[in-house]
Order: C-alpha cells, then sequence, then structure tokens
C-alpha cells in the first residue's frame, strides 16, 4: 500500500466562461514521478498551479499528505518548483538563488553553507556558485533551478515544462540527468509536458489530459500499448484511427474488407474505432488476410524509414513506416497493399 | 536602418540649442568671477569675491536647507509613490489602470502655478484644519514638492515595475517567502534602476525648485532658487534704477 501524497478531489477551475480545468481527481503516491501530459490549453498547468496553491480551485478541494490546504497560501505549501523559464532572480548569485528557500525557513548560516553545497554538488555545479545566473548556459540554469527547488528538502517536487527551454541535443542529456537525480532523492515528483516521448521515458505514471479533464491514467508502456480513447491514441503516437462495423465478435468490416482483430471482444453489430501504430502497418506484395489495399498520397524519407499516407476505398487515412530501402520504389497516386496484423489492432472505447 | 550621416544630420538641430545653451551657461560662470559694480550691469576685473560671499553663514543655511528638502521630498515621493506604481503596474483591470493613469497625470494639465494656488487654500486651513501650521512653513513646501513630483515618480517605477516578470514572485513564493518577504527579497531590489532614476530626477529638479517654495513659503522659506531670484532681482532693480536716474539727470543737464 503507498502513501498518497498529493491528492486533487474533483478540483474544477474556470477563467471566467473557460473551464480550464473540469471535476479533476488525481492521486499522487509516494516517490512516483507522474507525468501530467496534453496539448496546450489541456489544463496541465492549471493542475499544477491548483497544486502549488497559486491558482484557487473554483469547486473541490487539495491534500497534501491527507490534509485539506485548498485554502493554505502557497508559501505555506512547502513545496518545490522548477519554471519553464527557471525564474533564477537575476540579481542574486547561484549560490544565493540556491539559499533563499533555506534562508526564508530561517536555518542557520553555516547550515545553510553546507547545504547549498551539497545540493549544488548534487547538479554538478559546485564551481558556479558565484556566478550571477545571466552568465550560465540554458543546461547550468536548469541545474541550478533544481538544486534551489530541492535544497530545502520539499514533500513534492513541481517542474512546469523544465525541459521545453533547451536544445534538442541539451534535452536528452538533461532528461536522464532529472530522472536519475528524483530517482536518488526519491521525491514525489510532478511534471508538466506537452512531449509525450519525454512523458514516456520519465514517469512512472502519466495522466493524459484534454479539455481539463484526464482521458487516462496510467503506466507508459499502458498508455502507448492500450489507449482508451481515440485522442490519447491520436496523441500519443502518430495513430491511425479506423471506423468500422463489427460483424463478429473478433471480426470488423472497414472499407469494403472483414478484418480480424484478435486484441479485444466486440460485440456484433457495433460501430467500432480500431486504432494501429504506424510502424505495425507492413507493405506487402500480395493479397491475404488483413490485407487493405489503399492509394499513396504522401511520401516522407526519413532516412531510416519512410512514412507513407494512404487512402482505404472509403477514404480512411492510414499511416506506416516502410523501412528503408523500400522493396520497391513507392510514388504518390499508385495503389499499395497494406497488412494491418489482426493482433496490432486497439479497440477504442 | 538609419545611416551614421543621416542621425549626425538629424542631431544638428538638437546640437545648436546644446551650443547656446552653453554659450549663455558659460558667459553665466564667466561673470561670477567678474567684479559687480553696484548700481549697473557693467563689469570690473577678474575677482573672487563673488564666491566667497555665497560661502557667507545666510547662503551657506540655504544651500543645505535645499539640500535636505529635496532628499526628504524624494523619500516621501518615493514612499507614496511606490504603491500606486505596483498597482499600476500589476492590476490586471485594463479600468483601474487608466483611472490610475488619468488620476496620475491630471496635475500636468493644470500648470504648476494653479496647482500651487490650489495647495495655498488647502494647506491655509480654508478647506480643513491643520493640527500644526502648514502654510510658509518648510512642512508646507514639502507636501507642495512631493506633489508635484509624484506624477513623474508614478510613470517611471511603474515603467521598472512592469519589466519585472512575475514569474520571480511566484518563484520566491513557491520556496517559501510572504509576501513581505517577496516584496523585501525579490521585487524591491529588482524595481531598483527605476528607484534610482525616480530618486536623481525628483532630487535634482526639487534642488532647483521656484514656485512652491515661492508661494508655500511665502518668503519665510527659502529655497537656492528663491535666493537666485532675490538677488537677480535686486540687481537688475539697482541696474534699471542707475539706467533712469543717469537718463533723467542727462535730460536735466
Amino acid at each position: 500500500m503507498t502513501t498518497v501524497v498529493v491528492e486533487l478531489r474533483g478540483c474544477t477551475r474556470d477563467y471566467g466562461a473557460v473551464r480550464a480545468v473540469d471535476a479533476l481527481d488525481l492521486s499522487v503516491h509516494e516517490s512516483e514521478f507522474l507525468a501530467l501530459l496534453g496539448p496546450s490549453g489541456c489544463g496541465k498547468t492549471t493542475t499544477l498551479n491548483l497544486i502549488a496553491g497559486f491558482v484557487p480551485p473554483t469547486a473541490g478541494r487539495v491534500f497534501l499528505d491527507g490534509d485539506d490546504v485548498t485554502d493554505r497560501p502557497p508559501h505555506l505549501r512547502g513545496l518545490g518548483m522548477v519554471f519553464q523559464s527557471y525564474a533564477l532572480f537575476p540579481h542574486l548569485s547561484v549560490r544565493e538563488n540556491v539559499a533563499f528557500g533555506l534562508r526564508e525557513r530561517r536555518v542557520p548560516a553555516r547550515e545553510i553553507e553546507r547545504r547549498v553545497g551539497d545540493a549544488l554538488e548534487l547538479v554538478r555545479l559546485d564551481r558556479a556558485g558565484r556566478q550571477r545566473p545571466g552568465e550560465l548556459s540554458g543546461g547550468m540554469q536548469q541545474r541550478v533551478a533544481l538544486a534551489r527547488a530541492l535544497v530545502y528538502r520539499p514533500r513534492v517536487l513541481l517542474l512546469d515544462e523544465p525541459l521545453a527551454a533547451l536544445d534538442k541535443k541539451l534535452r536528452e542529456g538533461m532528461r536522464d540527468e532529472l530522472r536519475a537525480i528524483q530517482r536518488s532523492v526519491g521525491i514525489t515528483t510532478i511534471f508538466v509536458t506537452h512531449d509525450q516521448a519525454e512523458a514516456l521515458g520519465l514517469s512512472d505514471r502519466i495522466a493524459v489530459m484534454n479539455r481539463g479533464r484526464i482521458e487516462q491514467l496510467g503506466a507508459p508502456r499502458e498508455i502507448y500499448e492500450h489507449p482508451a480513447t481515440r485522442f490519447v491514441a491520436d496523441f500519443i503516437g502518430a495513430s491511425t484511427v479506423l471506423r468500422g462495423r463489427a460483424v463478429a465478435n473478433d471480426r470488423v468490416a472497414v472499407a469494403g474488407v472483414t478484418l480480424v482483430v484478435t486484441s479485444g471482444a466486440l460485440s456484433s453489430g457495433a460501430d467500432v474505432e480500431l486504432a494501429i501504430r504506424p510502424e505495425r502497418v507492413q507493405l506487402v506484395p500480395g493479397g491475404g488476410d488483413n490485407v487493405v489495399e489503399a492509394r499513396v498520397e504522401g511520401l516522407v524519407y526519413q532516412g531510416a524509414q519512410t512514412e507513407l499516407t494512404a487512402r482505404l476505398r472509403d477514404d480512411q487515412r492510414v499511416l506506416a513506416l516502410v523501412t528503408e530501402p523500400a522493396p520497391a520504389p513507392l510514388e504518390v497516386g499508385q495503389t499499395v497493399r497494406l497488412h494491418l496484423p489482426a493482433d496490432a489492432f486497439m479497440v477504442l472505447a | 536602418m538609419l545611416a551614421t550621416r543621416d542621425v549626425k544630420l538629424a542631431l544638428l538641430p538638437a546640437l545648436v540649442v546644446l551650443a547656446v545653451f552653453a554659450a549663455a551657461l558659460g558667459s553665466l560662470f564667466r561673470w561670477s568671477f567678474l567684479e559687480f559694480v553696484p548700481g549697473s550691469l557693467q563689469t570690473g576685473g577678474l575677482t573672487l569675491a563673488n564666491l566667497r560671499a555665497v560661502l557667507a553663514p545666510q547662503y551657506l543655511a540655504t544651500i543645505r536647507d535645499t539640500v535636505v528638502l529635496s532628499a526628504l521630498t524624494t523619500l516621501l515621493t518615493l514612499v507614496a509613490a511606490y504603491p500606486v506604481a505596483y498597482a499600476l503596474a500589476r492590476t490586471p483591470s485594463r479600468r483601474v489602470r487608466s483611472t490610475i493613469l488619468v488620476l496620475t497625470l491630471a496635475p500636468f494639465f493644470t500648470g504648476a502655478i494653479v496647482r500651487t494656488y490650489a495647495w495655498i487654500l488647502v494647506l491655509g486651513n480654508t478647506v480643513i484644519t491643520w493640527p500644526v501650521p502648514m502654510l510658509f512653513t518648510e512642512r508646507g513646501v514639502l507636501v507642495g514638492l512631493v506633489h508635484f513630483s509624484m506624477p513623474t515618480m508614478i510613470l517611471i517605477l511603474a515603467a521598472a515595475l512592469s519589466h519585472i516578470d512575475p514569474v520571480y514572485e511566484r518563484a520566491a513564493t513557491s520556496l517559501g517567502a510572504s509576501p513581505a518577504r517577496v516584496f523585501w527579497r525579490v521585487t524591491l531590489p529588482l524595481s531598483m534602476p527605476g528607484i534610482v532614476s525616480g530618486g536623481l530626477i525628483v532630487f535634482a529638479w526639487t534642488l532647483s525648485a521656484f514656485p512652491t517654495p515661492e508661494l508655500l513659503g511665502g518668503g519665510k522659506v527659502k529655497m537656492i532658487a528663491n535666493v537666485v531670484k532675490d538677488l537677480g532681482a535686486l540687481a537688475l532693480t539697482l541696474a534699471l534704477l542707475a539706467a533712469v536716474g543717469r537718463l533723467t539727470a542727462g535730460r536735466a543737464s
């Protein structure tokens, strides 16, 4: 039985007529790394601000370690936060930035000295203490922000798109480092991102958000392999979603072809949506079970593979990744045969 | 993009004005080393007597009073203007912002003299009765100077405050700082450029303030500009008298 550290119960937040967060329930467990993932405007940042206390909920309650903190001002919640822009104080040195939270807690000067040193060592910045934040690179600023938020051992670490401001190469390095630091400190972490790769690679659990609600909450593999809704299937990895009608408990009629579906129980006669990952779709030379004909609409060469977009006879779109070199040269407008494996379908609710 | 040559050309009018002004100031400076001939605009030979005269106790007292009054004005204006500037820079409501802005700029449309006469009415116990004498005291002059300096100070501070990203205040809050501590450790130091430039401007123009101490001081509170005016008027009057005298004398003979 794991301890619930952060809990939102029926939290709603309106901005004028816009409902940013809609009756949200969420429990975050001890030492867990949870990602709030979704497109911009899905309510993930508002959710983070509800937990931090910067935004009061219009309705609902927020709990920290079982205590109702809904009416507790943010500076008394004892959380650590890393902002997207890092928000390092430009008028203070790196050391003074990191010491800020300790000074507010009236920690004795000698202990501040020691703990700031430890925190800077943790993020491998022990030599940059005297510099001003403006003199540091983006990656170093990010690490200072992390040290500043961790040094007073907060109960929960909140990360608001912490990697978004870094360039791609640096981002990947920081992602691994962030994960390693979080593991070694063992702190409960809530992480807001719009980047599915980041969420999949970092988190223990992902809450996929859309329009102020959680569409699906689960482990990265679960979310990727068994998306609960069309939105999740589409947002996590580009997927093809096909509409059809179940003709038996394992048969679906799509675009005049009957497809065998072994990955879910269907009720005959019902309209169903099937999702399939582009990497599971295969280009085949001849006919057979679960093979559909499609007309090539677009080709994007990506080196190791080519991304192929094709239309079925009823105009539904299918994405496929063709491993290069392709068996035969592909052209826009030509008709190809695509094999959709029976066990590759994800049946959407 | 303007070429360097075009920029130089555009600066020409400003340079002409500057040159004329510098020439006038320069001649005034030269005059301060020339002997004063009573009853005449003519000057005598080189002398340090004028400078020595300025060091007389009554002038030194005026200079000291002026500096103290200017420093006090700067400080009080800062304290009074800061909350208004903060509200102006941070309010999310467009209506509140326009209201503050209009109220801030309103004094600019009344002119220094009219405004000061209004202060004479207020300080002279006609509108409210003050527990201590205000009109024709340094207190009264101080009130007038602070009021006169407020709009400029508010605008300068608001500009500085609006350049501070509120995320710094959020960050300080997340680190455990109460609103008062956030202000003390983050907002105030980050608004220092505005405090310094606003303070310098108010201090500089209060040093040379003239109508406010002239009217609200009623001759009892003298700042440097008032003394300069008194001396200048005296010298000119004497010169005029002398000139008039010479004319009439010339006629009679």
